[in-house]
């Protein structure tokens, strides 16, 4: 519990001048740049250019460790990112995202540099109350298939306004592939965003940092 | 205390008939979070007779104030905000000063 207090006292600290994120493709004509440290088994680092606002076209970085072996991948990775459809309501949104790609792959179970083949989705659905959204990335090659599924469900203590800061609650539950990790990842988050500036943090079920940044400009 | 928002939201709208500022408010769906507002106004102020944009997510209302003597053809307006992923369900064109949607919106008044 202590340790738990710890870690998210850090992710907290962690909202500061960082960000993070929501969708792939932000706006037409903007930049993403992310950055996402996940509970000790993956580090992943990103930036996203979108010309229109369905496409988004970018590169990233991606470290897996597992907690159940020695086992370290090193991804680097260039990916386009689709917005297969958007549906604009009166109250809400909804978003089905597809993205793909290919990039280079060193690890510690295998030598040399492997090609790495990256394909993944999401679907999403927000009012300015509750947000949900599923996500699935799959990152294989010779060496190697893993597959981390991601649920969120979140709801907003009051709806904020342009200008203001966005606060969120939400609970992620997360699954590995590939021997990262065995079971569900539960965590606690906490998601502020004002302008193009998001921030998510919070703990796990493990006791570990979960945190997420973005910003988009 | 409620006469002062009334007179002030007089004096603004006398200043903004004085100053013939044009805006165009667009009724917007799909607008839930700032990140959808930022690309929008991001979209409207490439306009060259873009003066000035509000974005409201309580009312899903996009306005922007034109320059003195300059207009946005409705067709442009619909297709900036489509190719920043939103649907317009409504375009009107009023007298009413930015500054004083503003006060409006502040005040919750759609």
């Amino acid at each position: 519990m202590f340790r738990s207090s710890i870690n998210l006292a850090g992710a907290l600290a962690l909202a500061g001048p960082l960000s993070a994120i929501g969708k792939p493709i932000a706006f037409a004509g903007g930049t993403t740049v992310m950055a996402e440290y996940g509970a000790g088994t993956m580090i992943e680092a990103q930036i996203f250019y979108a010309p229109r606002y369905d496409l988004s076209v970018g590169g990233g970085h991606l470290e897996l460790n597992s907690d159940e072996t020695t086992k370290i991948t090193n991804i680097n990775y260039a990916r386009l990112n689709y917005l297969v459809h958007r549906w604009n309501l009166d109250n809400a949104q909804a978003n089905l995202f597809i993205w793909g790609g290919l990039g280079s792959a060193t690890g510690n179970t295998f030598s040399g540099t492997v090609l790495a083949e990256n394909a993944g989705g999401q679907a999403d659905y927000e009012t300015r109350r509750i947000y949900a959204s599923l996500k699935t990335d799959l990152q294989r090659s010779s060496e190697f298939s893993y597959r981390i599924d991601t649920l969120q469900l979140g709801v907003a203590p009051y709806r904020h306004e342009y200008g203001g800061i966005a606060t969120w609650f939400l609970v992620q539950a997360r699954q590995y592939t590939g021997g990262i990790h065995s079971g569900t990842e539960l965590a606690l988050l906490l998601r502020l965003f004002k302008g193009g500036i998001w921030v998510e943090a919070g703990v796990t079920n493990g006791g570990k940092l979960q945190a997420m940044a973005m910003v988009n400009f | 205390m409620r006469v002062l928002p009334r007179v002030l939201i007089s004096l603004l709208s006398l200043a903004s008939a004085w100053a013939h500022a044009a805006t165009i408010e667009m009724n917007v769906n799909g607008l839930v979070c700032a990140f959808c507002a930022q690309g929008i106004e991001k979209q409207l102020r490439k306009f060259p007779a873009t003066a000035d944009v509000v974005v409201s997510l309580e009312q899903k209302l996009v306005a922007v104030a034109l320059k003195d003597g300059q207009d946005i053809p409705d067709s442009e307006l619909r297709r900036a905000l489509t190719n920043a992923g939103y649907t317009v369900k409504g375009i009107q064109r009023t007298e009413t000063s930015l500054a004083v949607l503003r006060e409006r919106l502040k005040q919750g008044k759609p």
